[in-house]
């Protein structure tokens, strides 16, 4: 053993060494032995993970404990006077609340039509991309666009297109009626522009997931079906689908869960009107916490909203895990 | 002679189609562009307008201390916004990349007891809504002075960036081969010297990429750097939108000239990084 | 139905796969098309399929040119070499799966389905997935997807090569059962040649997208077109020996002058005639076919045993002295390396090649009449 030790792992030795040396570890006892128990191999996993933890800790998860804290008190930021203690009445005052259920049910439907969209339209670029033709490169590259631009730029500029009087959707929509085109006024129209304007965003982001299920599928499957005579229909729903069905489940839940926090959007483009029409969940603990400083109560709706994440998050965890073992 | 075309390829009628297609879906964006290049009268012009002389004024005022033509004096004081945002999120991804790519090779060379756990929580800490945390992390700030400062934002950036970092990085270190590892090893090599030389050499791109995307997310940012960024340390987000609530209304011609500045390095970043691309956006939980 | 290529050619750009070839193939016959990778065999077979389509020449099935057809209008069956096993449906499905295009009842589907199971043993694993499946299992099923339907011919892509030694030599039995009982033309493609010479009616070889020779695999086995064919088929490899030719001796032998000066003077046949004085030629002879004798003649050469390599029921020596000459031997026959030996050659079994062309071909088997090359 001694004469194997050396040459395969020498940290492992010198520290095995310097922990059998009688008097503990060079360098006298205390720090020396905290430095060799802190190189010794079992710690380097933990170690090396360390300064995230930390930073993780300090940023997420201390915020997270305080604001769960904070959420079974009446804590008013800009007042002064000390918060009492309230227990569970902030979670009763949210979960009862009719206009919570009502930013809840808006944030649905923004997240769903959304999402819906994305995939319809995701899926048809996909199927537009699978095949090779010249510049294909290049115009995948100008539909990969929308998705990274800021959330802000897009607010910004899709707020201009929505315009009444000099954008670009009423001016098209002008030239079909007389009458100018507000659509930003509406409670439907505003909620129709935010879902166009989230929907085209991020449907390449379904294009490239189902994109990569479509060029997945190995050429001689197709082949083989060309050779069955199978129709084009029965080709894609058993030998292409399969091969997308997982890729597509993925799609979804990683964007509704994104789709979920929208705010930025929100903000720029109608601030969450008219009224609160478009105010999604988000925009409604924005308002609520830094707004009207009801910060006891926004940190209750918070941690519903956590919660809700958690649950959709581990879905979407299952379903990556599954397809990785699948892997057809 | 075979007129009959093989499986699986298309021409030129497909590359017209998806052409349409692409202008279509890309012409917000187009008019975008086309709008950095316009006067002020021409950028809120009713009909909208194609077709106009250009000018780069819009350019200009971008970076100096000046307004765009054709408008009320606007100073603008965007050369230190962008400062800011290049430094706050370069920093940030920077030492958020050093830090998860420590946690990432831990993660999947020593993979601890309940590993797939921390990398769930760590997971659910980037997906949360950002509004949960932004309460106390007001508060904090508010309490050590940090807000309005550089160092506040900056760490938290960090920790916006940590748990995509380590997903991404650790999908690079799981696809390397570690018999490589375990010959470097039989040949003498310590622990530390296998991460550097072996390790580390082979995943550069992918550290490249993990930067390069940590770095859009992060430069988009908004509603952190509303609430915790000051007059000095505003980036560029918060910029633009404040140029929205001005009395004068929206300077348009200016904000797509931003827009359309970052939109050079984008482009160069997306063909660049085309193969990373699905790794990118689905923070390293899909390969492909 | 008959398949008949003429003058095919496929090219990828400057490469020419296929090369102007002549093909024929009859109803209810079998034929292989052999040869190393990168020969044009499976581009071959992929334009009989209608998955390539020719550049140059016709290919015809049941009389007809169907050069501008789709491999779904032409109507043929295939097997690939990785089974393209759909992944999604279970065996039974799969099999079924061309059924559907023909417009037959389900049970008349189910009917077709379980007789072709049967016949392959398929009937255990119906309901599996081909991820569950071993590979003898996955190419039976992919078989079994070609005979389930009634096609104008069967293509079958390196049906073998993905299986081990032991499941190959029992597939090689099954499949030949199965494609005597088919009354379409079928071709092969696979680079192995004892796949080949068992499963064949006959061969063709190919070398860089030409066809070197058409035959039944006796006749390519005893009779070589070429020295490439000759070197090709058979294992352990002909042996190749350079020579001039000195002149011709009474009762059909030729007089040999080889390398390092040694003669021999063996019977040749009736090639004798036209191999011109002086020319150089090379000698073929099979390891199996050179004999140890104790004393040294005319008609042999002197080799000292470099190497012995057992293999069993018979014994490899590595010959020096003649460039890589190999024999092959009884086991029970001694042998010691280093050993001085002289080995004959019998009478009417070597070959000489003149500018890589055959120019002595052995009695030809009788075969039949439209089978003839």
């Amino acid at each position: 053993m001694a004469e194997v030790a050396p040459v395969l792992d020498t940290e492992r030795s010198a520290a095995a060494a310097r922990d059998a040396s009688p008097s503990g570890a060079g360098g006298g006892g205390g720090s020396g032995g905290f430095m060799s128990w802190l190189k010794a191999p079992e710690r380097r996993g933990p170690l090396l993970v360390a300064p995230a933890i930390i930073v993780l800790f300090v940023m997420n998860i201390f915020p997270l404990l305080w604001s769960f804290g904070l959420s079974f008190f009446n804590y008013r930021a800009n007042r002064v006077k000390e918060p009492d203690f309230v227990g569970f009445r902030n979670f009763e005052r949210v979960l009862t609340d009719e206009d919570v259920w009502e930013r809840f049910q808006t944030t649905a439907l923004i997240v769903g039509s959304s999402v819906l969209l994305q995939l319809i339209v995701g899926f048809l670029l996909a199927l537009l991309f699978a095949r090779q033709f010249p510049m294909r490169r290049i115009l995948m590259m100008l539909v990969l666009t929308p998705m990274m631009l800021s959330f802000v730029s897009v607010g910004v500029f899709f707020k201009l297109y929505y315009e009444p009087t000099f954008g670009l959707v009423s001016w098209v929509v002008n030239l079909f009626s007389d009458t100018p085109f507000a659509l930003l006024a509406t409670p439907e129209g505003a909620l129709a522009g935010i879902i166009l304007a989230d929907a085209w965003m991020w449907s390449p982001f379904v294009m490239l997931l189902v994109l990569a299920g479509l060029v997945s599928v190995p050429k001689y499957l197709y082949e083989a079906a060309e050779i069955d005579r199978a129709s084009s229909w029965r080709r894609f729903r058993t030998i292409t689908f399969p091969y997308i069905k997982s890729l597509l489940l993925l799609a979804v839940l990683f964007r509704t869960i994104e789709t979920f926090k929208i705010f930025d959007i929100i903000y720029i483009i109608t601030e969450g009107g008219p009224g609160t029409a478009t105010e999604s969940i988000a925009v409604n603990v924005y308002r609520v916490a830094f707004q009207n400083f009801r910060t006891s109560q926004s940190a209750a709706l918070g941690y519903i909203i956590l919660f809700i994440v958690i649950v959709l998050t581990n879905l979407y965890l299952y379903s990556v895990n599954r397809r990785q073992q699948e892997a057809i | 002679m075979a007129i009959r075309r093989d499986v699986g390829k298309a021409g030129w009628g497909q590359s017209a189609f998806a052409l349409a297609v692409g202008i279509v879906y890309f012409f917000p964006v187009l008019w975008i562009i086309l709008t950095a290049f316009k006067t002020r009268p021409d950028a809120l012009a009713t009909p909208p307008k194609l077709f106009f002389t250009p000018t780069l004024d819009n350019f200009r005022a971008v970076f100096f201390r000046q307004s765009s033509t054709g408008g009320e004096g606007q100073a603008t004081d965007f050369a230190l916004y962008f400062f800011n945002s290049i430094f706050v999120a370069g920093t940030a991804v920077l030492l958020a990349v050093i830090i998860g790519t420590l946690a990432a090779y831990a993660f999947s060379r020593h993979p601890l007891r309940g590993n797939d756990t921390y990398l769930f929580i760590i997971l659910t800490t980037r997906m949360m809504p950002p509004i949960i945390v932004i309460i106390p992390i007001f508060l904090m700030f508010r309490v050590t002075g940090l807000a309005g400062g550089y160092w506040g934002i900056l760490l938290l950036y960090t920790a916006f960036n940590i748990p995509f970092s380590i997903w991404l990085v650790k999908s690079f270190f799981d696809e390397l081969n570690p018999e490589i590892e375990d010959a470097a090893r039989m040949d003498g090599a310590t622990d530390w010297r296998v991460f550097f030389g072996v390790c580390i050499p082979q995943v550069v791109a992918g550290l490249a990429a993990t930067f390069v995307f940590g770095l859009i997310l992060t430069w988009n940012e908004f509603l952190f750097a509303l609430l915790l960024t000051g007059v000095e340390t505003r980036t560029v987000p918060v910029a633009m939108a404040r140029t929205l609530g001005g009395n004068v209304g929206a300077d348009y011609g200016l904000l797509a000239a931003i827009v359309t500045l970052f939109l050079i390095p984008i482009f160069f970043v997306t063909f660049l990084l085309q193969n990373q691309l699905l790794r990118g956006v689905t923070f390293g939980t899909v390969k492909k | 139905m008959s398949i008949e290529l003429r003058a095919a050619t496929k090219r990828y750009g400057a490469l020419t796969a296929v090369n102007a070839i002549d093909l024929d193939v009859a109803d209810g016959q079998v034929l292989c098309l052999l040869g190393p990778s990168g020969c044009g065999k499976t581009t071959t077979l992929r334009m009989i399929a209608g998955l390539e389509g020719a550049d140059d020449g016709t290919v015809s099935i049941g009389g007809r040119v169907v050069n501008e057809l789709s491999a779904r209008e032409r109507n043929v069956a295939m097997s690939f070499q990785f089974y393209a096993l759909y992944p999604s449906l279970t065996v039974a499905e799969n099999l079924a799966y061309p059924l559907h295009a023909e417009g037959l009842s389900s049970a008349r589907i189910r009917e077709r389905v379980g007789e072709v199971s049967q016949v392959l043993q398929l009937d255990g694993i119906l309901a599996r997935r081909p991820g569950q499946l071993a590979e003898g299992e996955k190419q039976r099923v992919a078989v079994g997807r070609s005979i389930v339907r009634d096609p104008t011919c069967f293509l079958f892509d390196e049906p073998l090569s993905r299986l081990d030694v032991q499941l190959r030599e029992k597939m090689r039995g099954e499949i030949k059962e199965v494609l005597q009982g088919l009354s379409r033309p079928t071709v092969i493609v696979t680079h192995d040649q004892l796949e080949a010479l068992t499963m064949a009616d006959r061969i063709a070889v190919m070398r860089d997208g030409r066809i070197e020779q058409v035959d039944t695999p006796h006749e390519v086995f005893a009779n070589p077109a070429n020295l490439f064919v000759a070197g090709f088929i058979g294992t352990p490899q002909m042996n190749l020996l350079e020579a001039v030719y000195d002149r011709a001796l009474d009762g059909g032998r030729g007089r040999f002058t080889l390398e390092g000066g040694q003669t021999l003077s063996i019977e040749i046949g009736a090639g004798i005639d036209s191999l011109p004085a002086g020319a150089t030629v090379t000698l073929g002879i099979r390891p199996r076919n050179l004999k140890i004798v104790a004393e040294a003649g005319e008609d042999c050469l002197s080799f000292s045993i470099d190497l012995i390599e057992p293999m069993g029921a018979e014994t490899l020596a590595h010959l020096s002295e003649g460039a890589g000459v190999r024999l092959v031997t009884d086991w029970r026959h001694p042998l010691a390396e280093g050993e001085r030996v002289h080995v004959c050659f019998p009478p009417g079994v070597t070959h000489v090649f003149l500018e890589e062309k055959l120019m002595t071909a052995r009695h030809r088997m009788p075969v039949d009449e439209e089978h003839a090359a």
